[in-house]
């Protein structure tokens, strides 16, 4: 290859041509100024570099980097104190939200057929009440017819009966007043059942004794 | 990696140390970089109060970061990232608070001072990116595959760049010389 002046650049860009410029820089002396330039400035640059001693640095970086430090564990401490304060409150407002619920809140409502017993129940009552003011009514009927005949009795029979009937009445008015306050409870129900349906036998044998003996 | 006298081992050990707390790790970091930092925060702002200023802004933000580092392609890149945005915010604010006349058109070069001389004041009329490139292969010593990690651009422009540098400071020294 031949190389002149023009190649300079070209050689400067790929270093493959370096030698080849050399050779001709020995010829020329504006290219061998030039290609001693390119040479010294990066000769010379490392010693552009700026150095000087700054013994407060560092430690002017590390007082601030420890201020640092210490003003963040303070503030996570204060966070940490923040959340734990917050996780007590949220508790407290939770139990007592829980609480007043569980004590005034309405009762969720049933299921279907949770539903359909209760009608059944409130149906059941209303038709026990209703049979029981019928044999009540019924069992008063029978009284009626059998309590002249029995109050102007003095035979011990009458007596005896006079006195279990009293007992029957008390204690049939007792079991009512119950019955009042608790209608669901199907076991006073059936006391009650059981306080007429020994009534009414009372009475039948005061009848049917009456009439034997007449 | 010439960036510094760490390994990227020791460098991802002192990186963790330091998220710790260990400022005697953070120390180690310092001590392997803030010479070449000095140099280049003085290469940009010209004047080594702000260039410490700088300095210690960078260690700052590099502590406070620590975490978010990638080690993909080192701590030194990633390090002098940081000290460059801080040597350019330094700079702004400097301009806004002075008008300093940084924008002005440097000095011609005079025939008779020293190649080194005349080096420097040449490189202030080079282009900015040509410049830094300049200063970061040819006096601070990093490869070009660091000055392309460091700029965020591609090796090949690094080559690139460097080359048009010289050209120009070989342009302006021979003009000043002739």
């Amino acid at each position: 290859m031949t190389f002149d002046c023009k190649d300079l650049e070209r050689a400067l860009a790929i270093p493959e041509l370096l030698p080849d410029a050399r050779e001709h820089a020995k010829v020329c002396d504006v290219c061998r100024r030039e290609l001693w330039l390119w040479g010294e400035m990066s000769a010379v640059a490392p010693s552009l570099r700026e150095d000087w001693e700054t013994p407060d640095l560092w430690p002017k970086i590390r007082q601030t980097l420890a201020a640092q430090q210490k003003a963040a564990k303070r503030h996570s401490f204060t966070r940490r104190f923040e959340w734990r304060m917050l996780a007590g409150i949220a508790a407290a407002l939770a139990i007592a939200v829980s609480v007043f619920m569980v004590k005034y809140s309405r009762p969720a409502p049933a299921p279907a057929a949770q539903q359909d017993s209760d009608f059944l129940t409130e149906q059941t009552l209303k038709e026990v009440e209703q049979t029981e003011a019928a044999y009540r009514a019924s069992i008063d009927k029978l009284s009626r017819l059998v309590q002249p005949k029995l109050n102007a009795s003095e035979n011990p029979v009458a007596i005896a009966a006079r006195e279990k009937l009293m007992v029957l009445d008390s204690e049939i008015v007792n079991v009512r007043s119950t019955v009042a306050r608790n209608k669901f409870n199907a076991q006073l129900q059936a006391d009650l059942a059981v306080l007429y349906r020994d009534k009414q036998d009372t009475l039948k044998e005061i009848l049917q004794h009456a009439q034997s003996s007449q | 990696m010439a960036a510094g006298r760490l390994t990227a081992r020791s460098d991802a050990d002192l990186i963790q140390a330091s998220k710790r707390g260990d400022l005697s790790a953070f120390e180690e970091i310092y001590a392997a970089h803030a010479g070449r930092m000095k140099s280049i925060a003085f290469h940009l702002l010209a004047n080594r109060a702000d260039a410490e200023d700088a300095v210690q802004e960078a260690f700052l933000k590099i502590y406070r970061a620590a975490g978010a580092i990638q080690f993909d392609s080192g701590l030194a890149p990633w390090i002098y990232r940081i000290l460059l945005n801080c040597c350019y915010d330094t700079g702004r604010k400097r301009k806004r608070q002075a008008e300093s006349p940084l924008s002005a058109e440097p000095p011609a070069i005079p025939n008779n001072v020293p190649l080194q001389l005349a080096i420097r004041r040449a490189l202030d009329r080079i282009h900015p990116q040509y410049r830094m490139v300049f200063w970061l292969f040819e006096v601070e010593g990093f490869r070009h595959s660091e000055v392309a990690a460091i700029l965020e651009i591609p090796e090949g422009t690094s080559k690139k760049w460097l080359f048009e540098a010289k050209r120009e400071l070989q342009r302006l020294l021979t003009e000043s010389r002739a």
